[in-house]
């Protein structure tokens, strides 16, 4: 007891040791709150001036024109309509793959998964592939889908594929989690009135458990749609002049056709440039407007 | 007949034989009462003519491969095509793109003359297959339809059982991937370490991929030692990133958690995770059209005067503004994580809530924090847009953030996306280098998922 008297001898609230040790933690905690306060601030700053510096340098060049062209060695009659044709094939191949396999994945890790190490081995490679770097899939896709296969070069069919392999631990995690918020009792109302399990699941868990998974994998597919390194690897970064008919034509994408803009010398690519940005980050905004929507609109909790 | 006319075919077999099923089931539903719906009858019948077919032409089509080069080098212009393995094979690769009319001529003159022989040789062997597979079909409807079922048959179970294999195929996809990625990785890395030695590609000190076509160039033997780029991976990416993200991050996070109004909180957070959602590409374009400039000028103004316009300082800056809401939603788990007693029970004490944070909330939300530092810190080495847009080329060993530096990623791109030659020696360092890429953030992760599990388990 005595000790502690001795190391703090002021303890009278009115004494002056006491009121300036006060004054000095109050001060710090005023400081402190400061420090948050500018941190929060210094990161939305920072978002507001890349917006900005992107949509003063590129509104001039969002024309009808602009988006109706295709790329041009001319910064003039250039234009996206080509790489968002090509983007959106890409993001199709994706979403017929990516979906269903990763619903049926989770459905099985969720429902049917014995605890064991088979089950400990899937689930470690996909939470380990949702973050391996996506330059690592465009190797994959450029050995397997290009070298091993022989599938055609710069084609949206590839890129899916690549894109989808990346996708899919994406929406296996979001499907698992909107798979375990449905309780149990919904499960076992089921099964007590004599659904078989596969009748449970597929009439009753994945209906409730669907705007969940929708959200994840609309979030997944806007990931993939502003990727752009893995489709540098296979190849997708080609001039093209011509839109692409179909999803085994040589293509470019978005974010790739943003990329080769931005190295060209030319001072009048820099207002294409920034108009591609523009174009990507409406089309990014409206993907993930929508996820909310979905998720504020059908998500129930229970 | 092209693959996808036989699918079809199959397909519309496939779902005759499930109709009649469907009405044999019906038509025995009316004299009493039926395991399985009648659904199941036809589902179960369907799938037992779809699967083997598809199977046949599945394994089919590597084989038609194999068999379709060795038909086109015995045909007389294939006999007379160069003996060297690599060059025939990319006279082969030239003349199929050639038949499938992707390209209009080749580099190789040969692989005109050969492209109808390709042809040829596809139209044959690809209708054996397609008759293979639509026989297939046919004899399994045959034998589904001449067996006919009873009321007892357990069609749904059945059905059933075929559905499970097919959640387990799907999820067994990750796996594969995995190991596609490792085994590719892993192929293309042994044949780099043919040419050159492993332990000079991991010590050694100077990285210049430029090999000579002729031996008796200057510089013909290129130099292969990634140490520089690693440093540059992690000067930028754990270093000057970490110092931006890390505070930046942790701070929004203990202002939003603990200081914010809800209201605040609900319109802030999700201004934040914005940042996460630009595309790496837009970060990229605006670190080399508006940073780089303001920071080499500012190297200049301090008297730095190997400041380059492709500093590791602008690529370093924006990748830690990126990784910023990474960090902060890391941290915000963790922190929620914290029972509310701790937090309680510090402040009952007196304690401000800047001291019950940093003293009571901080310490026990540590473990949490540092797992999700070191997934910030993997995603940061594996980003490759800004750095290859912001960063520089040359490789050097330099801890100077004005000056330019290149990652591995970097030079990935750069080593995949020149004009390739087939199998040299810098085409195959760009798998080395992303094995070991791989490997590194694949420890990363499994340490960092392994310590946030352990943590989130200690307080539930």
């Amino acid at each position: 007891m005595s000790s502690i008297a001795a190391d703090f001898p002021a303890t009278r609230w009115t004494d002056q040791a006491m009121q300036s040790r006060l004054r000095r933690r109050y001060r710090s905690e005023s400081l402190f709150k400061f420090l948050g306060f500018a941190a929060v601030g210094i990161s939305l700053s920072f978002l507001v001036f890349l917006l900005g510096t992107m949509i003063w340098k590129g509104i001039g060049g969002l024309t009808l024109d602009f988006l109706r062209n295709s790329d041009s060695t001319d910064a003039a009659t250039a234009g996206v309509w080509g790489a968002l044709k090509g983007s959106f094939l890409a993001i199709l191949v994706t979403m017929a793959l990516a979906f269903p396999v990763g619903v049926l994945s989770a459905i099985y890790l969720e429902e049917y998964a014995p605890r064991n190490r088979w089950t400990d081995l899937i689930e470690v490679s996909i939470n380990n592939l949702a973050a391996v770097p996506s330059i690592i899939f465009g190797l994959l896709g450029l050995a397997v889908f290009l070298n091993t296969m022989n599938l055609p070069r710069s084609a949206p069919l590839v890129g899916g594929l690549t894109l989808a392999l990346m996708t899919m631990p994406v929406i296996v995690i979001a499907g698992r989690n909107a798979i375990t918020s449905v309780p149990p009792s919904i499960r076992e109302a089921a099964l007590g009135v004599g659904a078989s399990k596969m009748q449970v699941i597929f009439h009753h868990v994945l209906p409730l458990a669907l705007p969940g998974i929708l959200t994840g994998t609309i979030i997944g597919m806007a990931r993939a749609l502003g990727e752009t390194a893995p489709l540098l690897m296979i190849g997708m970064r080609a001039f093209i002049a011509v839109p692409p008919s179909g999803i085994t034509d040589p293509a470019s994408v978005l974010p790739v056709q943003i990329f080769l803009w931005s190295d060209e010398v030319d001072r009048a690519f820099i207002e294409k440039t920034s108009a591609a940005i523009i174009v990507l980050l409406v089309f990014m905004l409206m993907m993930n407007a929508l996820a909310i929507y979905l998720r504020n609109r059908f998500e129930q909790r229970w | 007949m092209s693959a996808g006319l036989t699918s079809l075919i199959v397909l519309l077999i496939a779902a005759a034989v499930g109709w009649m099923a469907y009405r044999h089931a019906a038509h025995l539903r009316t004299g009493g009462r039926l395991h399985s719906l009648p659904t199941y009858h036809g589902v179960h019948a369907a799938l037992w003519v779809l699967a083997p077919a598809l199977l046949v032409l599945a394994a089919w089509a590597p084989m038609q491969s194999r068999l379709i080069d060795q038909a086109v080098l015995a045909t007389p212009e294939g006999e007379a095509l160069p003996q060297f393995e690599m060059q025939r094979q990319a006279i082969l690769d030239e003349a199929r793109q050639i038949a499938h009319r992707e390209i209009e001529a080749g580099f190789n003159p040969e692989s005109t003359t050969i492209a109808p022989r390709i042809t040829e040789a596809e139209g044959r062997y690809g209708s054996i297959g397609a008759i293979g597979a639509i026989l297939v079909a046919l004899g399994s409807a045959g034998i589904i339809l001449l067996r006919r079922r009873d009321r007892e048959f357990r069609a749904r179970t059945a059905v059933e059982r075929w559905m499970n294999g097919l959640l387990l195929v799907a999820s067994l996809i990750a796996i594969f991937t995995t190991l596609g990625i490792v085994l590719s990785l892993l192929f293309e890395s042994l044949r780099f370490f043919k040419l050159v030695p492993l332990t000079d590609f991991l010590f050694g000190l100077s990285w210049s991929p430029q090999t000579a076509i002729r031996a008796d160039q200057a510089g013909s033997s290129g130099a292969f030692g990634s140490i520089p780029l690693f440093w540059g991976t992690v000067f930028i990416g754990a270093i000057i990133a970490m110092i931006v993200a890390i505070p930046l991050g942790l701070m929004s996070a203990i202002y939003l958690t603990q200081y914010a109004a809800p209201k605040v909180r609900s319109v802030v957070k999700p201004l934040l995770e914005i940042l996460a959602g630009v595309p790496t590409v837009v970060y990229g374009y605006f670190a080399a059209l508006t940073l780089a400039p303001a920071v080499r000028d500012l190297g200049i103004a301090l008297g730095v005067s190997s400041a380059s316009s492709e500093s590791a300082l602008a690529a370093g800056l924006v990748m830690g503004v990126m990784i910023i809401p990474f960090v902060s939603s890391m941290a915000d788990d963790s922190i929620a994580a914290v029972p509310q007693a701790m937090r309680d029970g510090s402040l009952a004490l007196g304690a401000t809530r800047s001291e019950t944070i940093r003293k009571v909330l901080l310490p026990a939300a540590l473990p949490g924090v540092v797992g999700g530092v070191l997934l910030a810190v993997s995603r940061a080495i594996g980003e490759t847009m800004i750095v290859v847009m912001a960063a520089g080329l040359s490789a050097n060993l330099s801890a100077n953030p004005f000056a330019s530096v290149t990652t591995v990623t970097v030079q990935i791109v750069q080593l995949l996306t020149g004009d390739q030659e087939f199998d040299s020696a810098k085409t195959l360092a760009a798998f080395a280098l992303g094995l070991v890429l791989f490997l590194i953030t694949l420890a990363l992760n499994l340490i960092a998922l392994t310590v946030v599990r352990r943590y989130r388990e200690a307080y539930e």
